[in-house]
């Protein structure tokens, strides 16, 4: 007497079958459960309904498409992404990568000016001929510009001449 | 994978566009199938074809032959496919009511009733299908419509032959369950004659 397997353990066996995907002791198994099993029987039935209303309307397109261009607009793509000059490249790089979206760059962009114009401030307020020299006085004239540092920590007091403008010096 | 299509293959690979020509002659069609199943819209769909095409020509220099061509190809295209509708972020829309509001008919078979019944029908299984998730979908797409075996949709979806059974069983049980009241309606209508029965 061969054993009857019950609807809920041949279930997933039964999709195998569907699918074609059953061994031939598994494809044995499900026939004889459905000799005797409307409830699977219709429930197989279902399935192969179910694939018919998933294929049938994509078929019925493609059966429509002919595919206007599309092989023409591949080439054109292609060819387009190939021909970048080297300035192009970057800019679509730009364009695409997230840290160069204006939203983005712009006020990064003006932070960093702000603190290069803060920092170069600092840096070349403090810069002079002489470290730790503060200028006293700067005097022009037409003939020699005198500029007269004091050095604090030294206390001591420099006073520079420097020579009228190359221009004046040239012979004429 | 036979000589001609690794002929064709490693051409491509060495960046002939004429290579490319006779691959996109030979799977368009498979291409485009798979793209209208997820998208269900024909410039989507032939948005896609392009783009995949595009992105094999960059990519095949990746492709070692470690798997067939066709499952690499079938990845790619339904890789492409989830992006596309993740990026467009398109719901479907229909005309039709969320909550089956349709009239049953008087039982009269006229022409064009029945063809509009048809596309109420068409329209419901793609809703149905948009519902379901990505994974479950491709399952459905791979196997009902492209008859690939359990094996080459689980290198296609780069998964195991389980996960491939499972993602079918649950994809067809929520189909089942999503057209089920659809169907009620119509049978009752229709006593049940010439009615899908799901």
């Amino acid at each position: 007497m061969q054993m009857k397997y019950s609807c809920s353990s041949i279930s997933r066996l039964k999709e195998k079958y569907f699918d074609q995907e059953a061994t031939d002791k598994e494809k044995l198994l499900v026939e004889n459960h459905l000799q005797d099993c409307a409830a699977c029987q219709d429930a197989l039935k279902s399935m192969e309904e179910l694939r018919a209303l998933i294929k049938s309307p994509v078929e019925e397109a493609l059966q429509k498409e002919d595919f206007p261009w599309v092989w023409q607009n591949i080439e054109r793509k292609i060819r387009l992404q190939e021909k970048q000059p080297w300035w192009q490249s970057i800019r679509s790089w730009l364009d695409i990568s997230p840290l160069f979206k204006r939203k983005v760059w712009i006020p990064a962009a003006a932070t960093a000016a702000v603190l290069l114009f803060i920092t170069t401030q600092i840096i070349f307020k403090n810069t002079s001929s002489y470290p730790d020299a503060s200028v006293v006085e700067y005097v022009e004239s037409e003939t020699n510009n005198v500029m007269v540092y004091d050095l604090e920590k030294a206390k001591v007091t420099v006073i520079w001449l420097f020579e009228g403008s190359e221009e004046e010096a040239l012979p004429s | 994978m036979d000589h001609e299509e690794t002929e064709m293959i490693s051409r491509c690979q060495q960046g002939d566009q004429e290579a490319l020509k006779d691959i996109f002659d030979k799977y368009h069609k498979k291409v485009y199938r798979i793209a209208y199943g997820v998208v269900r819209q024909r410039e989507d769909a032939l948005d896609i074809v392009q783009e995949v095409f595009i992105k094999l020509f960059r990519s095949i220099k990746n492709f070692q032959g470690r798997s067939h061509f066709y499952t690499y190809l079938y990845r790619m295209v339904m890789n492409t496919a989830i992006d596309h509708t993740r990026k467009s972020g398109k719901k479907f829309a229909s005309s039709l009511d969320e909550e089956g509001s349709f009239e049953p008919s008087d039982g009269a078979e006229k022409g064009p009733e029945r063809v509009f019944l048809q596309k109420e029908l068409e329209e419901r299984v793609k809703r149905a299908m948009d519902k379901l998730p990505a994974e479950q979908k491709v399952a459905l797409i791979f196997r009902d419509m492209e008859g690939l075996s359990y094996q080459e949709m689980a290198e296609a979806m780069g998964c195991s032959i389980g996960t491939v059974m499972s993602r079918l069983h649950y994809g067809r049980k929520k189909m089942q369950e999503l057209l089920k009241d659809y169907v009620m309606l119509h049978g009752q209508s229709r006593g049940g004659q010439n009615s899908p029965r799901l």
